[in-house]
């Protein structure tokens, strides 16, 4: 127990220290460019679909260093699930990293379900070196047959910690978090590993592996589903 | 340094990670849950297997109508009052069975102890009741031969630590059907199904057993249908009734198969509890029905925590909330 107390605090000095570099990590814009585009492969296996597999890409403009917009597709085999989302946000430095204000509107189709789904979020991410805490709500409303339902407010969380500061040109991290690119859940916790590295100036490689436990607040976190990603995001 | 000491415990958390993916190993199910969903299901679908049609067939009509009761957890302790004032409630109305959605004790040996013996006292006195004579008067006449019509299904307070080994004691599967005859020419059967969604996901096996059409008796023989009405009863809930629960409902994915698989069920009625609060949805021709808590724990106040559904002789089916009086002594 001790031992992690001094390996927090250490890492907390360790973040103040870092905080005022220019992060050019996966998420991060380095003032540089103004467009990325990045697609990835995902495979997955699922409970109630068994195997799945699919495609993603996506496109985000920085119209500011502090403004930026984006939209995202994504096409997955076995569920049938045909996404796309809009999103915004606002950059807000901060002498200890930077406040994301980001909204996302988002459309997901499961065919194979004959349901379709409408989200919104709204989500503040406080990304600092090595961690960033992400809280926020989710409007989910859905639509099967003729019965629509809207859930009450789902709240959103997230947490990341990664071995390298975000400056570094290549990470592995670790994450907590009840949504994914596609979905918000509201009391099953994800959570993976993730990891970048950068190719060329312009270029980075990604990837992703993704635990989806069921049940995780009734004390019985069950296996439901484990996914990876593999992509290459390209800024110009 | 420091981040090599950092690197070796995220490492560390990766190697589980990793290890995780695999189905032989779970360090989370290690730490809290002694046996999986597909364990209990496949264990569960053995007996019932090994069971089918073993006292499972009620006879509906007596009267015009039929009834049963529900009830959700409960969440037996020491104090067994709420739990026995089901029983009882039961008993006095003749409903013809009950069902409990989960977390019918918190997992400790000698609160499922007393479960046991409150469900044998009541099991003579049902004897008692509708098998008089046979109780009075024949020699071989024995209470385990006795159908107590008591029909449960797991929650997750069942079988954390360890816990499945006590329920499956007394309960033996988590994963069955029963049958209520109600018309025997041209044969026509209501259709009770228990579904195991304890682990928040009814498991990869469950799904694939309903897929195979484990639960799809709907044809007789000669292909006429012979399923009237079904009732559906499970723990976790599906529709949350509030922002600020806390319970883990069904990822999205599972909740859209349910509920298309009750729609291809033509199912009357869903019972689930899990969230202790009440909630009412209608999907399509589907009653949903989340019943709040009966726990004296949860709710010490009386309230109406149980549902009695009448389904009469022309298939018209209906329901009512009844009260709980029962308070901490």
């Amino acid at each position: 127990m001790n031992r992690i107390i001094v390996i927090l605090c250490l890492l907390l000095g360790t973040i103040t220290m870092q905080a005022q570099n220019a992060f050019i990590g996966q998420h991060r814009y380095n003032g540089e460019h103004k467009n990325e585009i990045s697609g990835y492969a995902m495979a997955g296996n699922n409970v109630v679909v068994s195997g799945y597999g699919g495609f993603g890409l996506s496109y985000k403009r920085h119209l500011t260093d502090r403004w930026h917009v984006g939209a995202d597709v994504q096409q997955q085999w076995g569920k049938q699930l045909y996404s796309n989302d809009v999103q915004g946000g606002y950059r807000l430095p901060v002498w200890w990293g930077d406040i994301n204000i980001d909204g996302k509107l988002m459309y997901n189709r499961y065919n194979r379900w004959n349901a379709n789904e409408t989200i919104g979020n709204l989500s503040l991410t406080w990304e600092m070196p090595y961690f960033f805490l992400r809280v926020g709500e989710s409007y989910i409303h859905w639509k099967t047959g003729d019965f629509g339902y809207t859930e009450p407010l789902t709240f959103t969380f997230g947490f990341g910690a990664m071995i390298r500061p975000r400056t570094n040109s290549w990470n592995i991290g670790l994450f907590f978090r009840n949504y994914d690119d596609f979905y918000y859940e509201n009391w099953n916790i994800n959570w993976g590993l993730n990891f970048y590295g950068r190719l060329t100036k312009q270029m980075y490689l990604f990837g992703e592996f993704n635990i989806r436990p069921a049940g995780s607040m009734s004390q019985l976190a069950s296996k439901y589903e484990t996914s990876g990603k593999l992509g290459l995001k390209y800024v110009w | 340094m420091v981040t090599m000491k950092t690197t070796h415990y995220i490492l560390l958390g990766a190697v589980l990670l990793l290890l995780s993916a695999c189905d032989k190993v779970s360090p989370i199910g290690v730490l809290v849950s002694g046996t999986g969903v597909e364990d209990r299901v496949k264990m569960s679908n053995a007996y019932y297997q090994g069971h089918k049609g073993d006292g499972t067939m009620l006879s509906g009509y007596e009267g015009d109508e039929y009834t049963f009761l529900v009830g959700a957890d409960s969440h037996l302790t020491t104090d067994d009052g709420r739990m026995r004032e089901m029983l009882q409630i039961a008993l006095d109305n003749n409903d013809l069975l009950m069902a409990h959605l989960g977390d019918i004790a918190d997992t400790k040996a000698e609160y499922y102890i007393i479960l046991e013996d409150l469900i044998d006292e009541y099991r003579e006195k049902y004897a008692k009741k509708y098998y008089a004579e046979h109780y009075l008067n024949d020699e071989n006449f024995s209470l385990d031969k006795v159908r107590y019509p008591f029909f449960p299904v797991v929650g997750n307070h069942d079988i954390t630590h360890n816990g499945w080994a006590l329920w499956s004691n007394i309960f033996h599967s988590s994963f069955y059907d029963v049958y209520v005859l109600v018309n025997l020419d041209p044969p026509q059967l209501d259709h009770f199904i228990f579904l195991d969604s304890a682990s928040g996901t009814l498991g990869r096996e469950q799904v694939k057993l309903l897929e195979q059409g484990v639960l799809n008796d709907y044809y007789h023989d000669t292909g006429e249908k012979i399923i009237r009405h079904t009732f559906v009863f499970s723990h976790t809930n599906i529709f949350r009734p509030r922002s600020v629960e806390f319970a883990s409902t069904f990822p999205r994915e599972e909740m859209f198969f349910l509920l298309n698989k009750f729609s291809e069920w033509e199912t009357d009625m869903v019972f689930l509890g899990h969230v202790h609060k009440w909630d009412y949805q209608k999907v399509g021709d589907t009653e949903y029905l989340t019943l709040d808590s009966m726990c004296e724990a949860n709710n010490p106040q009386p309230g109406d925590y149980l549902v009695r559904v009448h389904v009469k002789k022309d298939g018209t089916i209906s329901w009512e909330k009844v009260r709980m009086n029962y308070t901490k002594k």
